[in-house]
């Protein structure tokens, strides 16, 4: 259990010009601890702070608890939205004054109403969701083995691991591990990522590589960037096929080959 | 291994194929089931060769008990108690598996073998054979590895859910502590340490068993698969990262999972971490190792197992690495050679023995012996006041453990602890809530030669301690800082007894 981790994209609080605070903010709770967000001001202080006129200076809060996060609305007036952004519109509505709901997605975008025709929005990661082993055979589940490093099978993540580890499963003795550009062209058959992006790609390999996986990649200071990518790549491949957290049978996840190759 | 709850919803929803009673497996017949774990199926058995003028039995008159629920720890052929001969027949099923899952089942079963081989032990289940099913005509089952072990009466999870008395329950504890510590002295670390992987032998002796994931160290830790049972892993392994061999473990994720057990022996098989879940209860394991929450043990485990299972749970590998399975073990023969004396007598034998233990820990100690008199008898004149702002020297935090040597974003689980009093154990109830960090610079005033004895992570040892200033707090403030956590060694007078500062 390594808690959540909380990101507000650059310039979420429509920080223009006077705003000192527009830059991307990146916190990580661990669990039973919480993080405030709001307008914020020298005696409400916040963690998070939201630069819009129409959002409360407290406005919510934030608790890690066991494997996934709770959400405490403070407003009087306004509901917020938790967004699941893989779950094909699916989300949830956090009354006023609601305390500690908790929230069941691995990725939800946090959505706070403005007054204008824009919204405020921040994210939260829980990557400590857990998942039964598939082959565990009987026994009771409270002390069951269990793999140690859990993966959701129908996320984005999971879809772009079995990519990158597509040709080792077909014995094709490949060279290389498959890269960003051919993983979006490999899954623009499927349903749920035609409209994937190569940096969305980068950020699911990177979450699986920090988060999920948390894969002890070499730092060297000589390599530049994008070798530390490539490396990182080629880790998740490699741990995710000798653990077994990639199998034969995840192929069928993936939408059918075209004739020739990629 | 779980016992075999409710057949029909337990097996009937999965794949697995039971093999008849009465089938031939090499040399041995199989019984009835009696467990089932994560890759295996464990069936009762016995010797072929020992069958003497049994009626064969089929498969249709056999299994008129079927719709009884309840585990069947003995065999129930007539009254005869379990004979020579009685094994346990641990199938793993490779069939079926895709090529890396049965490899994984291959190499879980080559560690049990490795290890029996190399680590006999009374305290360890004795494995008797091992060998590959043939049986073409149960195609889920052909290519099984199957194990043969001496039979238990049942798991030490049986005997929590009826409730143990103290005695009891520490003759099992001493028990698998002696397991563990023959473990770890042959270089072995079981990582899968649980009640259910306990086994009581017919004559009530205790077993380890299930050694599927048990690692040879090689230097001061070793590699194991990232498998675990949630409510046994220590917090370090929680964020462990997973390099190309797999997870690192060391003996202390062992101790920790003691501690878990000694505590689950006297409060009915419950976890001293609050939680309705097994991730529940790992996120109470982080709030507790972050400092953040405190550990909270069951009132019904008496005073001495309570501050054993402290120990085991110290919060970091480091704090937990002074407490080894033999020293532990030590402790509770002690403890348990005390509790026989009659009752007129026990208090002062007990007291003798204490002492014993004590003087033998002082000279093992050696050299230092000398020093800790003197010490002992000293109120430092030559100390310098509290009461000066400026202190004498400075020294800077050292953390063996490599992975923390090169960040400077203070994650906690880098962080250092310092002590209250350092002539008691250096566990989470004796550190101040400031942590330091690798690179700090602390200011020092004075130190004493021998306090609680400190290893760190590169198994360097220490008695000394270095009075600091507590970092970010009243100027006044002190703690006390193991010298194993700096590389310097300035001169400095001796402290006058230290009284415990906050």
């Amino acid at each position: 259990m390594s808690g959540v981790v909380v990101h507000l994209p650059q310039g979420s609080g429509g920080g223009v010009g006077r705003e000192p605070y527009g830059d991307a903010v990146t916190l990580r709770l661990g669990p039973g601890e919480s993080a405030r967000f709001g307008r914020g001001s020298s005696t409400t202080p916040v963690e998070l702070r939201l630069a819009d006129a129409a959002i409360s200076r407290l406005a919510g809060e934030i608790r890690a608890t066991d494997d996934h996060w709770q959400l405490s609305n403070h407003s009087t007036t306004h509901s917020y939205l938790v967004e699941n952004p893989e779950g094909a519109g699916e989300y949830l509505r956090v009354p006023p004054r609601r305390a500690g709901a908790p929230i069941p997605f691995e990725f939800s975008r946090v959505v706070l109403p403005t007054r204008r025709d824009t919204t405020v929005s921040f994210q939260v990661f829980a990557p400590d969701h857990l998942y039964l082993d598939p082959q565990g055979m009987g026994g009771p589940g409270e002390s069951r083995t269990v793999t140690a490093y859990s993966l959701d099978e129908t996320a984005t993540y999971f879809l772009v691991l079995v990519v990158l580890c597509e040709p080792w499963l077909r014995d094709e003795s490949p060279v290389a591990v498959p890269t960003t550009p051919q993983v979006v062209e490999r899954l623009r058959g499927h349903a749920a990522c035609a409209r994937l992006t190569p940096r969305a790609v980068s950020s699911h390999i990177d979450y699986l590589a920090e988060e999920k996986l948390r894969i002890d990649v070499p730092q060297t200071a000589e390599t530049g960037r994008g070798d530390r990518r490539n490396g990182k790549r080629e880790a998740v491949v490699a741990l995710a096929l000798r653990f077994g957290i990639v199998q034969e049978e995840h192929l069928a996840l993936l939408p059918p080959r075209a004739a020739r190759g990629w | 291994m779980a016992p075999v709850q409710g057949r029909g919803a337990s097996w009937g929803s999965d794949r697995t194929e039971l093999l008849p009673r009465g089938y031939r497996v090499g040399d041995w017949e199989v019984a009835e089931p009696i467990g089932a774990g994560g890759w295996a199926t464990v069936y009762a058995g016995r010797s072929a060769h020992d069958r003497t003028d049994d009626t064969d039995r089929t498969d249709s008159t056999d299994r008129t008990d079927d719709t009884d629920p309840t585990p069947r720890p003995h065999d129930q052929d007539g009254d005869r108690a379990p004979v020579r001969g009685e094994v346990a027949l641990k199938v793993m099923p490779t069939a079926g598996l895709a090529p890396r899952q049965a490899r994984g089942v291959a190499e879980a079963a080559r560690r049990e073998v490795e290890l029996a081989r190399r680590t006999g032990h009374p305290r360890l289940v004795r494995l008797l054979d091992s060998l590959v099913l043939s049986a073409p005509e149960r195609p889920s089952l052909d290519g099984a590895i199957v194990l043969v072990m001496e039979r238990a009466r049942c798991s030490l999870r049986d005997l929590l859910d009826g409730g143990v008395t103290e005695a009891e329950g520490g003759r099992l504890i001493g028990g698998i502590c002696e397991g563990l510590a023959h473990l770890h002295r042959t270089g072995w670390v079981h990582t899968d340490l649980k009640p259910e992987n306990v086994l009581i032998g017919a004559d009530g002796s205790v077993k380890l068993s299930d050694f599927g994931l048990a690692t040879e160290l090689t230097g001061t830790h070793g590699h194991a698969p990232p498998m675990g049972t949630l409510d046994y892993l220590p917090p370090e392994r929680w964020r462990a990262p997973l390099g190309d061999l797999g997870m690192q473990v060391r003996p202390t994720a062992d101790i920790w999972a003691l501690g878990i057990v000694i505590h689950e022996v006297f409060a009915s098989g419950a976890s001293p971490f609050p939680g309705a879940t097994p991730a529940a209860r790992g996120a109470a394991v982080q709030e507790y190792a972050a400092g953040r929450a405190p550990l909270r043990m069951d009132t019904a485990v008496p005073e001495f197992w309570r501050v054993l299972a402290a120990d085991c749970l110290a919060p970091t590998h480091t704090a937990r690495a002074a407490h080894t399975a033999e020293s532990l073990f030590e402790r509770i023969a002690a403890q348990e050679g005390g509790r026989e004396e009659p009752t007129p007598r026990s208090r002062a034998i007990r007291v003798w023995r204490r002492t014993r233990v004590a003087f033998l820990a002082v000279t093992v100690c050696g050299a230092a012996g000398a020093a800790i008199w003197s010490y002992a008898g000293e109120e430092g004149p030559s100390a310098p006041s509290d009461a000066s702002d400026e202190l004498p020297a400075q020294i800077r935090v050292f953390n063996a453990e490599r992975g923390c040597q090169d960040r400077a974003d203070r994650d906690p689980q880098c962080s250092l602890g310092l002590a209250i009093d350092p002539m008691r154990p250096y566990t989470a109830e004796n550190v101040v809530p400031t942590r330091v960090w690798h690179g700090d610079v602390l200011d020092i005033d004075c130190q004493i030669p021998r306090g609680q004895s400190i290893i760190d992570e590169e198994d360097l040892e220490s008695t000394r301690w270095f009075r600091v200033r507590v970092p970010h707090a009243d100027a006044q403030a002190r703690a006390w800082l193991p010298a194993v956590r700096t590389k310097d060694r300035p001169a400095l007078p001796r402290c006058p007894l230290p009284t415990p500062t906050r």
